[in-house]
């Protein structure tokens, strides 16, 4: 489904992805871990469509076309799901409006039938009962004096209702409590299908308990310098980083 | 400052030909006065964006004359002031009993040059919808306003006007202890917006707020002008400003705040945040503080600037298109100091307004209010 293929970009004048490499097939689990600053939500900007990105070198394909092509919109409509470290707050746009005109957006680049208004309320209102969030949220503003957590709930409302093809997840449970972290984790398993695929860009194992990958890598210095099994993260989890940068 | 040059003689032969009824002892002592003021000219310091010599050549308004409200001008008139009073056809001319709540709004519309002036007594509670003459050539309305101690004073003002409108509002307000003064204003399209608010915090624990948006579009220019006096303590001010300016739109925020000696515990905030959408559009935004007392909090800030990015990206990144994208976020970033509008039906409607203005297909669900 995605193919990233010696990857390399920088931002202004300094070199941050230097040959990142990796295939993601429908109906995997990938989980990228790695010390801060090692290049993981650049990779996932870059992969998104974020300006400010010079691809230097390399590329990536999502179901066989040229990702890095294509405008963020064409993208998403597409089916990619970039989940923000930091999600965006948009002050005095509520988040009816924005998912709705989000999905119809997509909807109309696909060539499908747009929602109207009723039939969008009862599709939007059961997901938000399914993260456990309060309906009276669809007339805030987004994201607007949300709690970091409740940030990070809302981002996967979105990939919810937006119900797309390949989620890039970047941090998606870091500022979480357990509870938070438990329904966060069934939003995304909910997603999981033989025909969708997840990128898991995380600090811990917590989320790897909810969520299995069947794959595990580390980037470190703007490569994937170590790939394993479920077990790598545990290693991890007890070795850090520090015998990876000598190996 | 000069007598009877010729444009000024326009006026004076403008004012012979009105209805006789119409030629009121007051109204000529006005046009004696714009004789000798004339209109503010470009070399003053306040007025140098705007420049009224067009108007000069222009007849003043229809012909039905009223009367309107008479009194002696305030002590810093100017000929703007006396071409007002010379020429006004009509205005409300009303005083609100002590403790009234009045659930309806004063409505101060229509064509032509207009003055008014509202008085609320004490604890009184009023609310006033000021809309200009979208189509006018050339309108003023001035406004004297007091509040008495403890009255409260809502007021919404909307320019939506046609490219051709030169609009210009002065609003004058006088308040008492613990008054409250909360003027929203929604100045959309027009050549020529010239608005002024000067607001005199008389007596201890006064209180003014602004809420404005202006969109400066085509060759437009709105002008606002405020000026907040706090002669007291205990007075408290907050101006909420948002400009936008496309094409070769030019927008103009001046807020002078004084701070009298003696007025402490001031507590006065300015926030006026810009966006230029086109390079050929301009704003210029300038405080002028002037502080004499020492125990104050006087806040203020302008920021100029374009979208933000990463809002833009964010909601790319969803599926909006760039155009679409960027249109929901000018439109948020308008709607910002509308949203707090006290008054249901006052911000409902400032809302609506902005959201037709900068994109007519937006929906309801997508404001919060
Ligand atoms: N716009 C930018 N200008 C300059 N440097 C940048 C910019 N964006 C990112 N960087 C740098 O690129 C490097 C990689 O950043 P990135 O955010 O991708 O790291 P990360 O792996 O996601 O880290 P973390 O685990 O802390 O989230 C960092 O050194 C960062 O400072
Ligand atoms: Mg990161």
């Amino acid at each position: 489904m995605l193919e990233i293929n010696n990857l390399h970009a920088r931002v202004e004048d300094k070199e941050i992805l230097k040959g990142v490499t990796l295939s993601i097939k429908a109906g995997e689990v990938h989980a990228i871990m790695g010390p801060n600053g090692s290049g993981k939500s650049t990779l996932s900007h870059v992969l998104a469509g974020r300006e400010g990105y010079e691809v230097t070198k390399g590329g990536a394909t999502f179901q066989g076309q040229d990702l890095l092509a294509m405008e963020p919109e064409a993208r998403a409509a597409a089916g990619v799901f970039l989940g923000f470290q930091y999600p965006v707050e948009i002050p005095g746009v509520t988040n009816l409006y924005f998912l709705k005109a989000a999905l119809n957006a997509q909807r109309k680049t696909r060539g499908d039938k747009e929602l109207d208004a009723a039939d969008f309320l009862a599709y939007v209102k059961q997901r938000v009962k399914q993260m456990q969030m309060d309906v009276k949220m669809l007339h805030r503003g987004v994201n607007e004096d949300f709690s970091g957590g409740e940030k990070k709930r809302n981002e996967i409302l979105q990939m919810l209702v937006l119900q797309p093809k390949l989620m890039i997840l970047d941090e998606t449970d870091s500022g979480l409590d357990i509870d938070a972290l438990k329904v966060v984790s069934d939003g995304i398993n909910a997603m999981r299908s033989k025909d969708t695929a997840t990128l898991l860009v995380t600090h811990y194992q917590r989320l790897l308990d909810y969520v299995q990958p069947d794959f595990v890598h580390v980037l470190a210095g703007g490569r994937i310098v170590k790939s394993g099994g479920p077990d790598l993260a545990r290693e991890l989890e007890e070795k850090g980083y520090g015998w990876l940068a000598a190996a | 400052m000069g007598s009877m040059n010729s444009p000024l003689q326009h006026y004076a032969d403008a004012f012979e030909r009105l209805p006789e009824a119409a030629r009121t002892t007051h109204r000529r002592e006005a046009l004696q006065r714009l004789l000798a003021l004339g209109l503010p000219t470009p070399d003053l310091e306040d007025w140098k964006y705007t420049d009224l010599a067009a108007l000069r050549e222009l007849t003043p308004g229809p012909s039905d004359y009223r009367t309107i409200p008479e009194g002696a001008p305030p002590a810093d008139a100017d000929g703007l002031d006396a071409f007002n009073a010379t020429f006004a056809v009509d205005g409300l001319d009303v005083e609100i009993a002590a403790k009234a709540d009045l659930a309806e709004p004063l409505l101060a519309t229509g064509t032509g040059h207009r003055r008014h002036r509202i008085r609320v007594g004490r604890h009184a509670r009023a609310l006033l919808r000021i809309e200009l003459d979208p189509d006018a050539e050339f309108q003023t309305a001035f406004f004297d306003v007091d509040l008495a101690e403890g009255a409260s004073l809502q007021v919404l003002r909307t320019q939506d006007a046609t490219p051709d409108a030169q609009l210009i509002t002065r609003i004058r307000a006088r308040l008492g202890r613990d008054a409250k003064l909360d003027v929203s204003t929604v100045d959309l399209g027009g050549k020529l917006g010239r608005h002024d608010l000067n607001v005199d915090l008389a007596e201890p624990g006064a209180e003014v707020r602004l809420r404005g948006l202006f969109v400066a579009s085509g060759s437009g220019l709105i002008d606002n002008h405020t000026r907040f006096d706090h002669r007291a303590p205990h007075g408290t001010s907050r101006e909420l400003v948002r400009g936008l300016a496309h094409d070769s739109g030019r927008g103009v925020f001046n807020g002078r705040i004084v701070v009298h000696p003696g007025a402490q515990k001031t507590d006065s905030e300015q926030r006026i945040a810009n966006l230029i959408l086109s390079p050929k559009a301009e704003i210029n935004a300038k405080p002028e503080l002037e502080i004499y007392a020492d125990d104050v909090k006087c806040a203020h800030g302008a920021t100029f600037g374009q979208l933000d990015l990463t809002a833009l990206f964010y909601l790319r990144s969803r599926g909006l298109p760039e155009a679409e994208a960027r249109a929901l976020l000018t439109l948020a970033f308008a709607m910002e100091p509308l949203r707090q509008i006290p008054n249901a039906a006052f911000r409902n409607e400032a809302l609506k307004r902005v959201a037709t203005h900068l994109r007519s297909d937006l929906d309801e669900a997508a404001l919060v209010s």
